[in-house]
């Protein structure tokens, strides 16, 4: 209910983003948008720690 | 004639009305966040209550507004061709072992079905695993478009594997108070499964759908209806699934990855013990300092029982016996606790003692994370069905392939586990009026895992048969589910269509294949210096000699310059000759101990996918063979060993091999006109029962039209 936040952008850009999602086979120009501003974060932000990762892997049955 | 499906406004109204009445007398739980490395809410238990009252409250005086809103904003354009969509799932349920029992009479209602309706083969996915099959059942798409490859992705700025369906983010702002420290924001948790699932779009149009363990469904999608999420929920400790032994053995070995080995002290009497239950971390703390409970056991060896003492409970256990569930509430701070449900099993009451624990599961009743889309779902499920499993994967596989479970504890856990889903089914069907449903049985996948080793004669894993009662749990399990597809049938109408599927079969898994290994033979991969080649997770390997690894269970990444953190391989040109000259090694890879074909081909998955996440795939997905899968050394990044490998593990069958090999189910109560359909077609064609056309993003066809109605 409160997890999102509006941003506001320029009509002609969000045309162009339409136009792109569609033919790139996003199911909207949201996740089109979501998606390119994760790929840029993940560029900035740091890697998860080590001995985060191996405890929330424990338990998969498909791996030892 | 057809009419329109009036909004599925009863089962919104009631479960907020429930809610409402469950909080009222709710007991004070945080509404916490828990993991490793991860931190709690701020809002204490009774702000917390009140404020999901509030909201309860709020959404049962804003219903009108918002029913009215919704109707205005998705008018309907065409006239639904069904009153309800029903989809029953079977995961892993296998064409082959399915097709031979209906022939033997052994599935009268799957057979009925097919004589009604129809029955086909369901194309799966590349690779042909759960998270990826689902998700394109989902979704429509192929894995190019919804993100989901593997289980596992790997971080290109580490190396590293992480589960692929969810972020789970760690705090790291707080409020120091003394030795107190309060988290000033909840962790971050998405879910990683990109496009859009058909509810959601079912629900933009105004019907509801109920969504019960469709896997990578964690954290819930939010959408007009309702939905229990599967995997990869986390346990109670924020991993996968980890167990407690509590033994007075002395430690020798630790287990693999999938349990806690912890001692059993004595405690005054022969027979009187006590130990200290592992829960989640504490971030109220400097350290994460594990939450924990005493434990105390008081045994009777002569009558081979014992009485259990927890978090206020008295548990009566039988030797050998699974126990009901029992609540576990660990304390966080003052006023402040994280609830879970586990179960147990005296396993031995002899010269020693040993008490198996299962996962502790987030319990439902009040989920320590959003498990459920209304958030107080799972509480309405519970105060109908009583306690049940969360945990994506909630079968304890591990506890059996380690030898402390038993064949017969483990057939129970997944039967409890059938049991309970079938329960939220009749319940969600019960109530349907109109709109969708789709419910998925997760024990075929697991019995066919746990049990394919009685199956084969000479199969490795068979040496560690206990019980040949076993012998035919997989075909007890397929009748199982053929129970339940009688029990539907009864239920529907004539104006409902009912699909059965399955997201991949099953295959043997006699043989690992360790391909890190392998690469490192044919000059891919090297090693540093000096370094242990048995050390998990790719530490052993010299990043910048190294063109190629393997990570997670499907495929083979390129070192990539600009992609991975220590690429040597030029994007490009170079990075298509690696790969064709990688691929072209493995097709038709033999493996000299058996002269077997392990792998049929090496799928270049550039050319496998399309979309904008192609990109995050393996570059190679391996199409192995019968009896082959990837070895359990590799799939931890352990490079050490030979390329092949005898697998006498409990878990003896599997499916992630050549997609070709293992299909899936699918049966209809109507005819379609496809022979060959695909699990990405159940998308758009719930789409099209409900008048709604398909968006230009998905890949899947429609099953069924109004003709074929």
């Amino acid at each position: 209910m409160f997890g999102s936040t509006k941003i506001k952008l320029d009509s002609s850009l969000i045309e162009r983003i339409r136009k792109f999602a569609e033919i790139a086979g996003y199911s909207s120009p949201e996740e089109f948008i979501t998606h390119a501003l994760e790929k840029e974060l993940a560029l900035l932000e740091d890697a998860e720690d080590e001995e985060e990762i191996k405890k929330r892997l424990q338990g998969l049955g498909y791996m030892s | 004639m057809t009419r329109l499906p009036r909004p599925h406004r009863r089962d919104g109204a009631l479960i907020t009305a429930a809610a409402l009445v469950l909080l009222a007398g709710s007991p004070d739980t945080a509404d916490a966040y828990i993991g490793p490395g991860a931190g709690f809410a701020v809002l204490g238990s009774f702000a917390v209550i009140f404020v999901t009252m509030l909201l309860a409250g709020v959404s049962i005086l804003a219903w009108p507004f918002r029913t009215v809103w919704r109707m205005i904003r998705h008018r309907r354009t065409s006239k639904p061709l069904v009153k309800r969509a029903i989809f029953i799932g079977f995961d892993g349920q296998d064409a082959a072992i399915t097709e031979r029992m209906m022939a033997e009479g052994k599935l009268p209602n799957y057979s009925k079905l097919a004589e009604q309706g129809c029955y086909r083969k369901l194309r799966t996915t590349y690779p042909s695993i759960t998270p990826v099959a689902w998700s394109s059942f989902s979704t429509g798409t192929n894995p190019g478009r919804h993100n989901i490859f593997d289980f596992l992705d790997r971080d290109p700025r580490t190396y590293l594997p992480r589960l692929s369906s969810t972020h789970i983010g760690s705090v790291d702002r707080f409020l120091k108070l003394g030795k107190l420290r309060i988290p000033l924001k909840k962790p971050d948790i998405r879910l990683l499964r990109k496009s859009k699932p058909w509810w959601t779009i079912l629900g933009e149009h105004n019907i509801w759908s109920t969504v019960i363990r469709v896997p990578i469904t964690f954290p819930p999608d939010e959408f007009y209806g309702a939905q229990l999420g599967a995997m990869c929920i986390p346990d109670l400790l924020g991993t996968q699934g980890t167990f407690m032994l509590f033994t007075t053995r002395p430690e020798t070995e630790s287990f693999q990855e999938g349990g806690m080995r912890l001692p059993l002290s004595r405690n005054g009497s022969a027979g009187s013990f006590e130990a200290t239950v592992k829960g989640p971390e504490n971030a109220f703390y400097e350290g994460n300092p594990p939450m924990e409970l005493p434990l105390h056991i008081e045994v009777d060896r002569a009558k081979a029982a014992a009485t259990v003492a927890v978090n206020g409970s008295r548990v009566d256990l039988q030797l050998g016996e699974l126990s009901d569930w029992v609540k576990l509430e660990f304390k966080a701070i003052a006023g402040m606790k994280v609830a879970g449900l586990t179960r147990m099993v005296l396993t031995e009451a002899g010269e020693h003692v040993s008490l198996y624990m299962s996962p502790i599961n987030i319990e439902p009743g009040k989920p320590a994370m959003p498990i459920s889309h209304p958030s107080y779902y799972s509480s309405y499920l519970e105060k109908k069905i009583g306690p049940y499993a969360t945990l994506g994967l909630a079968e304890d596989t591990w506890a059996l392939n380690e030898k402390v479970t038993d064949d017969g504890t483990f057939w129970t856990q997944t039967q409890d586990v059938d049991d309970e889903r079938e329960r939220m089914l009749d319940i969600a069907l019960d109530r349907l009026r109109s709109g969708a449903l789709v419910t998925v049985f997760d024990a075929t996948d697991r019995v066919n895992h746990m049990y394919w080793r009685y199956t084969e004669d000479g199969h490795p894993a068979a040496a560690g048969i206990d019980d040949p009662g076993y012998a035919d749990a997989i075909e007890q399990q397929y009748i199982r589910n053929d129970g339940i597809v009688g029990r539907v049938l009864d239920k529907i109408n004539d104006d409902d269509v009912l699909f059965v599927l399955s997201d991949h079969g099953c295959t043997s898994f006699r043989r690992g294949v360790n391909l890190n290994a392998w690469l490192l033979e044919e000059g891919y991969l090297a090693l540093k210096d000096g370094a242990d080649p048995s050390e998990p997770w790719l530490q052993s390997v010299d990043w910048a000699r190294t063109r190629a690894y393997a990570v997670g269970l499907v495929g083979i990444f390129l070192n990539v310059k600009g992609r991975e953190a220590h690429g040597v391989v030029e994007p490009g040109d170079e990075a298509n000759a690696v790969k064709a000259e990688i691929a072209g090694k493995l097709k038709g890879l033999v493996d000299a101990d058996t002269g077997d074909v392990a792998i049929n081909e090496a799928f270049d998955t550039d050319a496998l996918y399309r979309g904008p996440y192609k990109g995050n795939a393996p570059d190679l997905l391996m199409g192995y063979n019968h009896g082959y899968r990837i070895s359990w050394d590799c799939a931890s990044g352990v490079v050490a060993g030979g390329v092949f490998e005898d697998n006498v593990k409990a878990w003896s069958g599997d499916h992630i091999v050549d997609p070709r090999l293992v299909p899936g189910i699918m049966l209809c109560n109507h005819d379609v006109e496809s022979d060959d359909p695909h699990i990405v077609d159940m998308a758009p064609t719930v789409l099209s029962l409900f008048g709604i056309r398909p968006p230009g993003h998905m890949d899947g066809s429609t099953l069924l039209d109004k003709e074929s109605l």
